[in-house]
This record gives structure tokens, C-alpha cells and sequence, in this order.
């Protein structure tokens, strides 16, 4: 077989590993066109590059829509996920290499509806949430919005399924669950989260479907439906989709902090029966808090109150295990730990201020305002994507047998992370003020012109900061110096195999020692 | 690594054609079909992707099953990786009955108007077929571990006879509730009533699709036992969400 075909018919992990890869950094840079279009589009009041709002609400619904479904969530769990575990673990392959090949070209399926949105006629114009009635009457096509959400979600279950095989039945002798990498306990939590939540998502917006072209009347409160419906599934599936994120990207961070600080993972065991343990067990049980204001019982208002902020003290657990994990360590700061650790200071101000956003009289002001998009970008959609790139740094040389240039690699950081703390903080305190979210011109609000004005500023500085990145891998996979097997002197299993690694990964299953575990630095200092 | 293992043959990445080939038919058969029969109306091309998508999907099916039939890989996973599918799959249901349970909990009053007297004996006979085949699949996965292979084929086609009177039965009543008026767009009642109980139904045809997979290698004598338990636990399932669809959408 030629070679080009031994990679678009490849079952192997690592080759399925790179395609999501590929894929997911094609939907980052379209959906972080779309963000580029609206920032400026929101330089000056009034109509800046575009007259129709209705493109502006198709930008709004591709950003959202391709960065978590196209982007965070494949990279994650698709490309992260099926790159590394296998090497973790000892394995040659995943459990159903065939299926893993077919959830990746499903994603890629689901790369291709969304990109139709920008040939077909009346393109979805509804957010990534796709809220009714809205979207069951907006003349937007809705339906592909449905079917890129259906075969996305697809291919995540497929993969669900996958992982959770593979880990279960397929570690190589000595690798027990509690010498397990801290990463593949978080991607095995969000892949059962992905099975629980997912298909919830999937009903939803094939309910919204159904009442648009099918005539049925799930939504339709004339006729006995609930729009309140679509809003409860929606973010039943949506607020844990935030710890599907969370979980692999801290769980990347994890690797990349304890490698170059040379320190075992602080508080193993609080970490991963503490911290992702107690996140799949409370993330159902907190969603309402993205309904505070759509009407409801107070009694629920104050019990989701309870539970969202009892999720902290997991999410709290997981953070305090990575700072123990620097103390005192020989920390290291190359370019995939910068990233990491502004994953850490970015996390950190997300969560802080998600504080506020669980308390029901705090949200009924701060709901719909820029308040709430700083808050989860940077909890989420910024800290995310550093993890993310991060770790494509981190195992950029095991992955292409190659260097990247360092100095490139901190200039991108450094740009991306002074750009993104401009853009975001701005955003928080603009929304304090009453700045509200979605909106195409804010005509009324001429006071925040010059704000507008520094974030788009900003945005430019991160644009230029994750070219800067995605050029360093480009020309680095061709051109980089030859890396070796364990460029970061790392004691965990992936690296013990030859770069890049061969089909089957070792010649013969990994024998690991008594005493081995993947974090084994010795004693903490 | 060391390199000097002798007699080790070359490693050669794997590869396979049909998971390519079966989504480029899904995408086809399903998303492109559905746009442009009901959002472009252009019936002719929605059935064009129909006819282009269904067969290149089916191919893909079928190569893949004659691939993993023989093949080493995931031998026994498949079990399990069943019971995880079947968590997400019953999800699906979930979220169907709460929205239901939301829908009729906060009505004023129930059934809507517009809604017809449900029957009663044929939702029985359905339950009963569907709780046979159970039965007959079970006895036939006894018969292949005793190794009595034609025993086993005979309880398969039994098990498959009963899923299709089952989805006959289903089709019936449907197109005899339309003719009372009863249809998609009557009121809330007839909205979920159509989607739980054809949602179970394309779970009824799924499960059938596993069993005629393993049914027609199994008449040239090849059968993967390990695919046979995987499929009959999936049926085990559709039966158990039976029990949920029929006591809350019929008798309730």
C-alpha cells in the first residue's frame, strides 16, 4: 500500500491520534478566524465590516459551536487521548482499532457539515446552544447545526467505549490503576462522562430538528411542549461538557508539571479518588445554574447553588495537587511548561471568578453579560486551549522524532498569554458594568468603545501568538533537529519507546519494574 | 529497544477501508438525505443520497463484519465495550422519558386534546413477542456453548422471526393511530408517543441488523461467539427498555 493510503484507511492509534489532530487544529483556526471577524467587527460602534448582523450571528454560532465541539473536546479526548494512552499504558494498540478509525473520520464528518455553513444558503445562525424557540423558527438551517452535534457526539461515544475497554483490559503487566498516569484516569473520568451526558445532547437537538421540519411539538407551549426542556437536556449535557474538557486538560498539565519539575504528582491518591472521582460524581447534579434566570423554584435555585459550589472542592483538590507538585521541584521552564503554568494561573482566576456566577442573586445581574463569556473563556476555552498547546509541545518530539524551536515557542506563549489576559479581563470588567454578551453593535453603550477597542487589540496579540505556535510545528516536524527518545527525562512509560514510535509501539510487551511508577523522581526534596 | 530479535517480521501499520467507506455512506445516507428532502425540499435529490449512501453503507458494513469476523483483534473485549454502548444508549431513553415526565407533570390537564383511546391487546402481543425472542436468543447462545452450531442457527432465526413480527406489529398500529388522526403533529401526547416508541423500534431494527450480521456467516459455519453474546446482550437491552416504553407511553 502506498503511503498516503496507509494513512486515510490507518487503524493504528498513533496515525488516528495525528488525523484528529490535524482536524481539530483546522476547526481552531476557522472558528479563531470567526473571533478575529467579531473583534472586529466590534472596533467601533456601528457596522465596521459588516452591515448584516445575521453574519455576525453565524460567526457567534461557529466560533462556539467549532471551539468546544470541533476543537477542545476532539483534541482532548481524540487526539490527546488516542496519541497517548496506548504508550501510557503498555499497549500495542486500543482495544477496537477499527472503530477508532471510524470515529475519527466521523469527526471529520462532522468537520465537514459544519464547514457547509459557510456555502450552503441560510447557514445556523443559533449559537452553540441552539436555544428554542428561536432556533425552531429562524430561517437559518438548523438541521446541519443538529447533524454536526449527532455525528460528533457519535464519534465521541464510539471513542468512550474504546478507552474504556482499552484501559481496563489492556495494561501491560505492572501497570496497575494506581500507577496509572494522572492523565489517562482524567481522560477515562471524561470519556464516562462523554457516555453519560452525550446522548442527552444528541436528544435534544434532534428534538429541536424534529419541531422544526417534522411538525412535532416538544417546544411548543401551545400545544402542551416546554421550551424549559430543551434548556434542561441542553445543559445537562453542556455544563458536564465543561469537565470533559476540564478533566484531560489537567490531566496533560499534570504530566507536563511533574516532568519538569522532577517531583512525584503531590497527593496521588487525593488527586484521582478526591479530585476526578468527586468531579464525575457531582457534575450531573449542578447544570440549573446555567438557568438561574429562566424561572424556576427557589428551593432549586438554592440547592444548584449548593452543589455548584461544592464542585469547587474537588476542581480545588486537582489544583492543590499541581502546586504541591512545583514545590520545591527542579522546575524547568521550557517552552511546554510555560504553557502549563499559565494553564494554572488562567485557571485559576476562571474558577475564582465562577464564584460569584453560582449565586443566583449575583447571576440575576451578571447573566448575559460579558461577566459570564470572560469567566468561561478563561476557565475553560483559554486554559483549555494553553493545555492543549502545551502538550502538543510536550510531545511534539515523540510525536514527529523532531525539535521545535524554543525560542519561538516562549515568544508564542508569551504573546498568546499578555494577549488573552488583556482581552479577558477586559471582558469581565465591561460585563460588570452591563456590557450584555451576543450583541452585533452596542450603540446604547457608547462608553465601552475604548474597551472594545483594546480587546480586539488583544485578540490580535493571541492570533499572532498561536501562528507563531502552529509554524514552529510545521516547520519543526520537517526541518527540527532530531530529537531523542526521552528529550525531557521523563519516567513515564511513553517515552521509554523508541521516536517516533514504530507500528505495535515495542517490539514485545514493556516489562516494568516493582517499584516503577510514572512519576517515580524520587524522594521529594 | 534492542533491535537484534532475530526472526521478528517487520512492522506494518495497520490499515482497514471500511471505516472510511461507512462514514462517507452515513454522511450520504443520513444528514445530506435529510437536509434536502426537508430543509431544501428537493425530494428527488434526498432520494438520490438515499440510493448512493444506504448501499456504500452497507458495503462498509459488510466488509467490516467479514474483517472482524476472522479477525484477532478485540476478541472478548467486545462484551464489555457493549455494557458502556448500552449506558450511553439508555441515556438516550432517559432523556426521552424526563422529557416526557416534564411535559405531562406540568399539564394542566392529560391527554391533550386530540389524543385517541390508546389499544390494548396489541401493545400485550408485542410485549410478549419481545420477551419471547429474549428467551430464544438465550437458548440459542446455550445451544452454541453445548456446540451444537445448527441448534443454535435455528433459535437465531426463531429470535429473528419474533423481532420482525414485533416491528410488523409496531408499524400496524402506527399507520391504524394515523388513520384515527393520531399522528406527529397532533398535540404533546402524540409528539412523544411517536418518538420513544420509534426510537425503541430503530433499536429493534439495529439489534435485528447485529443478528442477521452474525446469522448469515453462521449459515457457511462461522461464527464469532464473542459477537453472538455482544448481540444478544444488546437485545437483552431493547427488550428491558420495552418494559419502560410500553408502561408509560400505553398504560399510564
Amino acid at each position: 500500500m502506498s503511503s498516503w493510503k496507509e494513512w486515510i484507511f490507518t487503524t493504528d492509534h498513533k496515525r488516528v491520534g495525528i488525523l484528529y489532530l490535524i482536524g481539530s487544529m483546522a476547526a481552531f483556526g476557522v472558528a479563531g478566524l470567526m473571533a478575529i471577524l467579531m473583534r472586529i467587527e466590534l472596533s467601533s460602534i456601528g457596522p465596521t465590516i459588516t452591515a448584516d448582523p445575521s453574519n455576525y450571528n453565524v460567526w457567534l454560532y461557529f466560533h462556539g459551536a467549532a471551539m468546544i465541539l470541533g476543537f477542545q473536546i476532539p483534541a482532548l479526548t481524540g487526539f490527546f487521548a488516542n496519541y497517548v494512552i496506548p504508550l501510557m499504558i503498555g499497549a500495542k494498540d486500543v482495544a477496537f482499532p477499527r472503530l477508532n478509525a471510524l470515529s475519527v473520520w466521523l469527526f471529520y464528518a462532522g468537520i465537514v457539515l459544519a464547514l457547509l455553513t459557510f456555502v450552503i444558503p441560510d447557514p445556523p445562525d443559533v449559537m452553540w446552544t441552539a436555544y428554542p424557540p428561536y432556533s425552531t423558527i429562524t430561517r437559518g438551517n438548523t438541521a446541519f447545526y443538529t447533524f454536526t452535534v449527532l455525528t460528533l457526539g457519535f464519534a465521541s461515544i464510539l471513542g468512550g467505549v474504546n478507552f474504556l475497554t482499552t484501559v481496563a483490559y489492556m495494561r501491560a503487566p505492572g501497570v496497575t490503576w494506581n500507577k496509572l498516569n494522572i492523565f489517562v484516569w482524567c481522560t477515562l473520568a471524561a470519556f464516562v462522562l462523554q457516555l453519560i451526558f452525550v446522548p442527552v445532547l444528541g436528544t435534544a437537538v434532534t428534538l429541536i430538528t424534529f419541531d422544526k421540519y417534522l411538525g412535532t411539538h416538544f417546544f411548543d407551549p401551545l400545544q402542551g411542549g416546554d421550551v424549559l426542556i430543551y434548556q434542561n437536556l441542553f445543559w445537562f449535557y453542556s455544563h458536564p461538557a465543561v469537565y470533559v474538557i476540564f478533566l484531560p486538560f489537567i490531566g496533560v498539565v499534570y504530566e507536563i508539571v511533574a516532568t519538569f519539575s522532577k517531583n512525584p504528582v503531590f497527593n496521588y491518591k487525593m488527586v484521582v479518588y478526591g479530585g476526578v472521582f468527586g468531579i464525575v460524581a457531582i457534575s450531573g447534579v449542578v447544570w440549573v445554574h446555567h438557568l438561574y434566570v429562566s424561572g424556576m423554584a427557589d428551593w432549586i435555585r438554592i440547592g444548584q447553588m449548593v452543589t455548584t459550589l461544592m464542585i469547587s472542592i474537588p476542581v480545588g483538590l486537582m489544583v492543590i495537587g499541581l502546586v504541591g507538585t512545583l514545590y520545591k521541584g527542579a522546575i524547568d521552564f521550557r517552552a511546554p511548561m510555560l504553557w502549563a503554568l499559565g494553564v494554572v494561573f488562567l485557571f485559576l482566576i476562571g474558577g475564582l471568578t465562577g464564584i460569584p456566577l453560582a449565586i443566583p442573586s449575583l447571576t440575576l445581574h451578571l447573566s448575559d453579560t460579558y461577566y459570564v463569556v470572560g469567566h468561561f473563556h478563561y476557565v475553560m476555552a483559554v486554559a483549555g486551549t494553553f493545555a492543549i498547546f502545551g502538550g502538543v509541545y510536550y510531545f511534539f518530539p515523540k510525536m514527529t522524532g523532531r525539535m521545535y524551536h524554543e525560542g519561538t515557542a516562549r515568544w508564542g506563549f508569551w504573546l498568546t498569554f499578555i494577549g488573552v489576559n488583556i482581552v479577558f479581563w477586559t471582558m469581565m470588567s465591561i460585563g460588570v458594568d452591563g456590557m450584555p454578551r451576543r450583541y452585533y453593535d452596542y450603540a446604547h453603550f457608547p462608553q465601552f468603545l475604548r474597551a472594545h477597542q483594546l480587546m480586539t487589540l488583544g485578540a490580535s496579540l493571541i492570533g499572532v501568538g498561536f501562528a507563531l505556535a502552529v509554524i514552529n510545528w510545521i516547520h519543526g516536524a520537517w526541518k527540527g533537529e532530531k530529537a531523542p527518545d526521552n528529550p525531557w527525562g521523563s519516567r513515564s512509560l511513553e517515552w521509554t519507546t523508541t521516536t517516533p514510535p514504530p507500528p505495535g509501539n515495542w517490539a514485545e510487551v514493556p516489562k516494568v519494574a516493582e517499584d516503577w511508577n510514572p512519576y517515580a523522581y524520587g524522594q521529594r526534596r | 529497544m534492542p533491535h537484534d530479535t532475530p526472526a521478528a517480521p517487520a512492522p506494518h501499520w495497520e490499515t482497514s477501508v471500511y471505516p472510511l467507506i461507512i462514514t462517507a455512506g452515513l454522511l450520504v445516507f443520513l444528514p445530506l438525505a435529510f437536509v434536502f428532502k426537508f430543509v431544501y425540499h428537493q425530494p428527488f435529490v434526498a432520494v438520490l443520497c438515499l440510493g448512493v449512501g444506504a448501499p456504500v453503507m452497507i458495503y462498509g458494513i459488510a466488509g467490516w463484519v467479514r474483517e472482524a469476523i476472522g479477525g484477532e483483534h478485540g476478541e472478548g473485549l467486545a462484551f464489555p465495550a457493549m455494557g458502556w454502548f448500552i449506558l450511553a444508549e439508555a441515556m438516550i431513553f432517559v432523556s426521552f422519558f424526563a422529557s416526557y415526565w416534564f411535559m405531562r407533570l406540568n399539564a394542566g390537564t392529560w391527554p391533550p386534546v386530540g389524543s385517541v383511546p390508546m389499544p390494548v391487546v396489541l401493545p400485550l402481543v408485542m410485549t410478549a413477542a419481545l420477551v419471547l425472542s429474549s428467551i430464544t436468543i438465550h437458548l440459542g447462545e446455550a445451544q452454541l456453548e453445548r456446540g451444537d452450531q445448527a441448534g443454535f442457527r435455528r433459535w437465531l432465526m426463531l429470535t429473528v422471526m419474533l423481532g420482525l413480527g414485533f416491528l410488523s406489529m409496531s408499524i400496524y398500529e402506527w399507520s391504524h393511530l394515523f388513520h384515527l388522526g393520531f399522528n406527529f403533529e397532533t398535540n404533546a401526547y402524540s409528539t412523544i408517543f411517536y418518538t420513544i416508541t420509534g426510537f425503541h423500534g430503530s433499536h429493534v431494527l439495529v439489534g435485528l441488523g447485529i443478528f442477521v450480521a452474525i446469522l448469515i456467516p453462521a449459515l457457511r459455519g462461522r461464527i464469532n461467539h464473542h459477537f453472538v453474546r455482544t448481540g444478544a446482550l444488546y437485545w437483552h437491552f431493547v427488550d428491558l427498555i420495552w418494559f419502560f416504553v410500553v408502561s408509560q407511553v400505553y398504560f399510564w
